[in-house]
């Protein structure tokens, strides 16, 4: 039993869920948020599990997802725009909730890694995930301004 | 434990291709295939195979909504084109 993977499994059951319920019911521009969360979550799963499972290496699956989850979202945003509707109310309280829970993990991950360049690789993949996040879930809601008038 | 999140992951992929075959329009598909990619993902690391779950978070995160997306974008403009040819 080790605490990382009960983390993990705790975030992957409290998180992916309403992910899931969120992206397959609602207008378009509440599931593509969702999806945005979704990238979240599972890129902190990630960081858990390499901590969990005591192998760094685990680390390069969480960076990949922080780089590409957020361009995936980019891309839903700018081919959907025309027909995303309006950003649900709770998008901000999703992403802020992310935006800490990220912080969360990669602050007890780098503290559990000591420092060094593991720890610098955590944060790097914290910093990604925060910024994607965050600019994915404006762009969305941008995407809603934008091509509603236009 | 490793067990239970291994049943975990499962039962989320499970309940995301579900959902995905549940949804019919293509443009929503392509929202929860890119979430059931993220969840074969965390399948395949939990199941010990990082490289696996690797090529799945790179070509179902960014790769397979975008082919979907184009092509639904186009198979629209077409018909939209047919229906202004007649």
């Amino acid at each position: 039993m080790n605490a990382w993977l009960a983390c993990a499994a705790l975030l992957l059951v409290a998180g992916l869920l309403p992910v899931v319920w969120g992206t397959a019911r609602g207008p378009l521009g509440h599931r593509a948020m969702a999806q945005n969360c979704g990238t979240s979550v599972v890129c902190l799963v990630m960081l858990l599990l390499a901590q969990g499972y005591g192998r760094p290496a685990y680390t390069d699956l969480a960076l990949v997802l922080a780089v590409l989850g957020p361009v995936g979202t980019l891309v839903f945003a700018r081919l959907l725009a025309d027909e995303l509707g309006e950003a649900p109310r709770w998008a901000r309280p999703a992403t802020a909730l992310a935006v800490g829970a990220t912080a969360l993990v990669v602050i007890a991950s780098c503290v559990a890694t000591g420092p060094g360049r593991a720890a610098v690789k955590v944060a790097l993949v914290g910093v990604l995930l925060a910024a994607g996040n965050v600019i994915a879930s404006r762009d969305l809601s941008a995407a809603h301004r934008d091509g509603g008038h236009g | 434990m490793t067990d239970a999140l291994v049943l975990i992951s499962l039962f989320a992929v499970a309940a995301t291709a579900t959902a995905a075959v549940v949804v019919r329009d293509p443009a929503r598909q392509a929202l929860v295939l890119s979430v059931l990619g993220l969840a074969l993902a965390v399948l395949f690391t939990v199941l010990q195979a990082p490289d696996v779950a690797l090529s799945q978070l790179a070509v179902g995160s960014a790769l397979t909504p975008l082919l979907i997306l184009l092509s639904v974008r186009k198979v629209r403009r077409r018909g939209r084109r047919e229906e202004g040819e007649r």
